[in-house]
């Protein structure tokens, strides 16, 4: 979200000074916040929820919700997730697991950490992970730069409404010149509940000066239920910190999904985020980096694929208010069916930002009558000594392509999914995890499999 | 280059010299006094006129149309789009900042006293020479050139030519208010149909005060004779210009139409709101071109034209074009984007667009393809160029409806930085219904790489000669849609405004 679209979220909702009954009174916590919460942040969640009261729902007018329609979300009448689910046993996990891929595992059930699902035993030195409602209560004060802060006021009213409801999450914190060999699997499982329930977890990640951590972030759930996922996670990566992060969202068919990734980078950082996004029937992500010091990296890539009557939506906000960073954005999306995507990337260049390198790319490929896809990547610029591009084609497959293939003897069904993994290959082999791309890999094959190519 | 003022370097800068932009002052320094070449064509003409005192409502737009002595049905679509008009919010989306306009204090019409000249003899002297000034040459144009100029000063055309042998061949080139009497059918029939009076708050204004414009008219299977020209000029003080132009272009006909501006010196804003509609039916072609030079403003943008315009295009008819080049120097802030309604099936649109924003300017510029027929392309090549505090957006939309099958889109924009007090951002909106479309975007921003430059001083040309070079490239693709007489000005306007300027 930019500053601009910001505003415009605003002027179109903040009318009059009283706020009504808004359609987020259900989601915000109805009691007091536990007691023994650091002050700090029962302040940060009075004045979120505030601006959640002032923000109201955003609209098509909105610029940062222009093609993406929220009746269907509020239309559930989603109602926060109340207890922790305790039920669920080690076994349960077992199909929902990548195949050979080891790692440090982290299970949060419906938004909360389940500590008997996890598998944190032998965690490297340097490498603390926990629950968040544990890390507070164990040191009120140790994510008072993070929590809340990093993402800040600025954030969209999904997040203002995590910030407000936050109950539970996940704390990573790897200290200072921590090299973490095995990756670091964030699962989070949902489980339907007989009412449509949100859960609205909060994770922070936080790497010191030099760390290396690799981070699988992955999401998905037992059946086909209804659910709702409101995350936010925020990143704070320390001087030189290298994170690889890895987001393969595969909720639900019937899921909504919001997801919001804040990110601050330290001086000589680099950041490898990658994004799959195959699931859920509605899917808002936003990825916001802001840089705290000189000659940091940060390259998103993406692969989103939107099926029938599937919403996929990313926007990303990547701001250079610092000289010499560099960026990179590189999307891929298949629409196939009556799906749509949309992508909205932001690169702002503040004044004084000089020697940014900044490069966007968004590309689409459009299978069927009826798929949309509604793209918008966006420049703003206030320095001059900068090199900034970007990007953006819609296309279908190239005749010549399946012309080739068919003359090889191959039918035309398996000729274009064979172009269409051959699309999504630029990212999945970026995954760089083995046992991942394969995961994901057979994942995308399997919906292409479904799709009435 | 000629016209710089002073050869003098080291201009005062005024502002604060921070570390991280003193690289940019010195550049300033070493460069400026080439940026601050005065603005060329800054004078006012005294000249007696006719006008209205300042103030809009009923009365006056009924006065505006008796005095033009126009029909009830026109005065009454005036008064229906003013109604409509008073409803509508002031837009604020735009990247821009402006004082809110008072449109109280604005008056809305104003003309030449004398009128219904038979020949250019009779035109006031000074008039005359103020165009002389311009460098317009309607004398020798009706020798030599072949151009057809209907010359608007203010608001009322005192000057149209070549009108007989457009007559011949069937061509109609009027001013609108002419059109509104001797072709009422036809102006009834097309006017508000591309842009209707609520489509936004400056159409909406303009339809219920337009007090003069452009009206062409081209019949079946034919091909202008000439180019078309009309030159605009804004010179009454506080008085607000609201032009219409609507050009016809029926079944199987082609025409080519200039449009280029200069205004004087000002030290109030002056708005600008003009409406262009333009129709295209099957198998015809029509090819806008404009360049623009208004006032805009002095280096703290104090003065300056307030340039709101709305144009679109409509290709109506299978296999129609519709083209829009366009060179924007001027002006304090400008507001436009040509676009194109690509209804007809195979019709095509194309948007070439130059904009230059230095001093304290601010542009938000761009296009709309809107693509509904079947096979439909379009092509979009902005080149936006920013120096000293000038502020330039592209802001564009692709729209590919679902039934546009096999619909074709390319669009290019890229900006040039000069100095590091400018900016420049793009926006373009992307919509894609239909599989079978293609549609590409690229967007670039730099500034000129020193590489560029020093290759350029190696071979003996001065910094000058090799920026105006580089530049002058840059926007090449563009002004080679530009008929010649145009793209010599283009070109002429370009190098005065930003020669040496290197960041």
């Amino acid at each position: 979200m930019s500053a601009q679209a910001l505003e415009s979220d605003r002027a179109t909702n903040a009318v009059g000074g009283v706020p009504e009954a808004g359609p987020f009174d259900a989601w915000l916590p109805a009691s007091a916040p536990a007691t023994g919460e650091p002050g700090w942040l029962t302040a940060a969640r009075t004045a979120a929820t505030e601006r959640v009261r002032t923000q109201g729902v955003p609209t098509g007018k909105s610029e940062g919700w222009r093609y993406t329609g929220l009746r269907a979300l509020l239309e559930q009448g989603f109602t926060p997730v109340d207890e922790p689910l305790d039920a669920m046993l080690r076994e349960d996990l077992d199909d929902l697991l990548v195949p050979g891929l080891d790692a440090h595992r982290v299970v949060v059930v419906n938004g909360s950490f389940a500590p008997h699902l996890s598998d944190l035993d032998d965690l490297p030195k340097g490498l603390r992970i926990g629950g968040l409602r544990a890390t507070l209560a164990e040191d009120p004060d140790a994510l008072a730069d993070d929590l809340a802060r990093i993402a800040g006021d600025g954030a969209h009213v999904f997040a203002s409404l995590n910030t407000a409801g936050m109950g539970d999450g996940v704390v990573l914190l790897a200290d200072r010149g921590a090299l973490v060999e095995k990756p670091v699997e964030l699962l989070h499982l949902s489980v339907g509940m007989d009412e449509p329930k949100v859960a609205q977890p909060r994770h922070v990640i936080r790497l010191g000066d030099g760390a290396r951590v690799t981070l699988i972030e992955r999401w998905a759930s037992l059946g086909d239920a209804l659910y709702c996922n409101n995350a936010v996670l925020e990143i704070g990566l320390g001087r030189d910190a290298v994170l690889a992060h890895r987001r393969v969202q595969l909720e639900s068919p019937s899921a909504f999904h919001l997801s919001g990734v804040y990110l601050r980078q330290g001086a000589g950082s680099r950041y490898d985020g990658i994004n799959v996004g195959l699931g859920g029937r509605w899917a808002r992500t936003d990825l916001v980096v802001r840089f705290a010091g000189e000659h940091a990296e940060c390259d998103l890539s993406g692969l989103y694929l939107a099926g029938d009557k599937q919403l996929i939506d990313y926007h990303l906000d990547v701001q250079h208010g610092l000289p010499r960073c560099t960026s990179r954005e590189n999307f891929k999306g298949i629409v196939h069916g009556k799906g749509k995507a949309v992508f909205d990337g932001l690169v702002y260049v503040a004044k004084d930002a000089q020697q940014t390198d900044a490069a966007m790319s968004n590309r689409n490929l459009l299978l069927s009558q009826g798929a949309e896809v509604d793209t918008k990547p966006r420049l703003e610029i206030y320095a001059d000594d900068v090199k900034c591009s970007h990007g953006t084609t819609v296309g279908q497959i190239e005749p010549e392509m399946l012309f080739y293939l068919r003359s090889r003897g191959i039918p035309e069904g398996l000729a274009r999914r064979m172009l269409c993994l051959g699309f999504a290959g630029e990212i999945i082999n970026a995954l760089g995890n083995e046992a991942l791309a394969g995961y994901v890999s057979e994942a995308v094959g399997g919906r292409l499999q479904a799709a009435p190519l | 280059m000629s016209a710089t003022p002073q050869d003098l370097p080291g201009q005062p800068v005024a502002e604060q010299r921070s570390g991280a932009s003193r690289k940019a002052a010195e550049t300033e320094a070493e460069y400026g006094h080439l940026v601050k070449s005065e603005y060329e064509h800054g004078f006012v003409t005294e000249i007696e006129s006719d006008t209205l005192p300042p103030g809009l409502d009923e009365s006056v737009i009924a006065t505006i149309s008796r005095r033009k002595g126009e029909p009830q049905w026109m005065l009454d679509w005036r008064l229906a789009a003013y109604a409509k008009w008073l409803e509508m919010p002031t837009p604020q989306w735009a990247a821009v900042h402006y004082a809110p306009i008072d449109f109280q204090a604005i008056s809305y019409f104003s003309a030449p006293k004398k009128k219904e000249l038979k020949s250019l003899d009779e035109v006031d002297p000074v008039l005359l020479e103020t165009y002389e000034k311009l460098g317009i040459p309607i004398e020798e144009q009706k020798a030599l050139a072949g151009v057809a100029v209907d010359a608007v000063f203010d608001s009322v055309s005192v000057a149209t030519t070549f009108r007989e042998k457009l007559a011949e061949a069937g061509v109609i080139f009027c001013s609108i208010s002419e059109a509104v009497q001797e072709y009422p059918e036809l102006v009834q029939k097309y006017i508000g149909s591309v842009v209707p009076p609520t489509d936004n708050f400056y159409a909406g204004l303009n339809s219920a005060v337009f007090t003069d414009g452009t009206f062409v008219y081209v019949p079946k299977h034919t091909r202008c004779p000439m180019e078309l020209s009309t030159y605009f000029r804004i010179n009454e003080a506080k008085t607000g210009q609201f032009e219409r132009t609507l050009i016809v272009a029926d079944e199987g006909s082609y025409v080519s139409y200039l449009e280029g501006c200069t205004a004087p010196q000002r030290d109030e804003n002056q708005l600008h709101a003009a409406v262009v509609e333009l129709i295209a039916m099957d198998n015809a072609e029509i090819k806008y071109s404009t360049v623009q030079n208004w006032y805009p403003g002095d280096e703290e943008g104090r003065g300056g034209i307030y340039n709101f315009v709305t144009k679109r295009g409509d290709c109506r008819g299978a296999n129609s074009k519709i083209s829009w080049t366009q060179v924007e120097t001027g002006s304090a802030i400008t507001w436009k984007y040509p676009s194109c309604i690509l209804r007809g099936d195979h019709s095509v649109g194309e948007f070439y667009s130059v904009a230059v924003t230095k001093g304290r300017q601010q542009a938000d510029t761009g296009t709309k393809m809107i693509h509904l027929g079947k096979h439909t392309r379009s092509t979009i090549v902005s080149k936006g160029i920013s120096a000293q505090h000038g502020i330039q957006s592209y802001r564009g939309l692709v729209r590919i409806a679902g039934k546009a099958e096999g619909a074709r889109n390319h669009t290019q924009c890229d900006s040039l930085l000069i100095g590091d007090k400018c900016a420049a951002n793009t926006f373009p909106y992307i919509e894609v219904k239909n599989p079978t479309a293609k549609m590409e975007h690229e967007a670039t921003t730099s500034k000129i790489s020193d590489d560029q430059l020093f290759y350029c001083r190696s071979r003996g040309l001065s910094e000058e000669d090799a920026v105006s070079m580089i530049v002058n490239g840059f926007c090449k693709e563009v002004f080679n849609e530009l008929p010649m007489e145009f793209a010599v000005e283009a070109q002429k306007l370009l190098s005065i405004s930003l020669e040496g300027a290197v960041g």
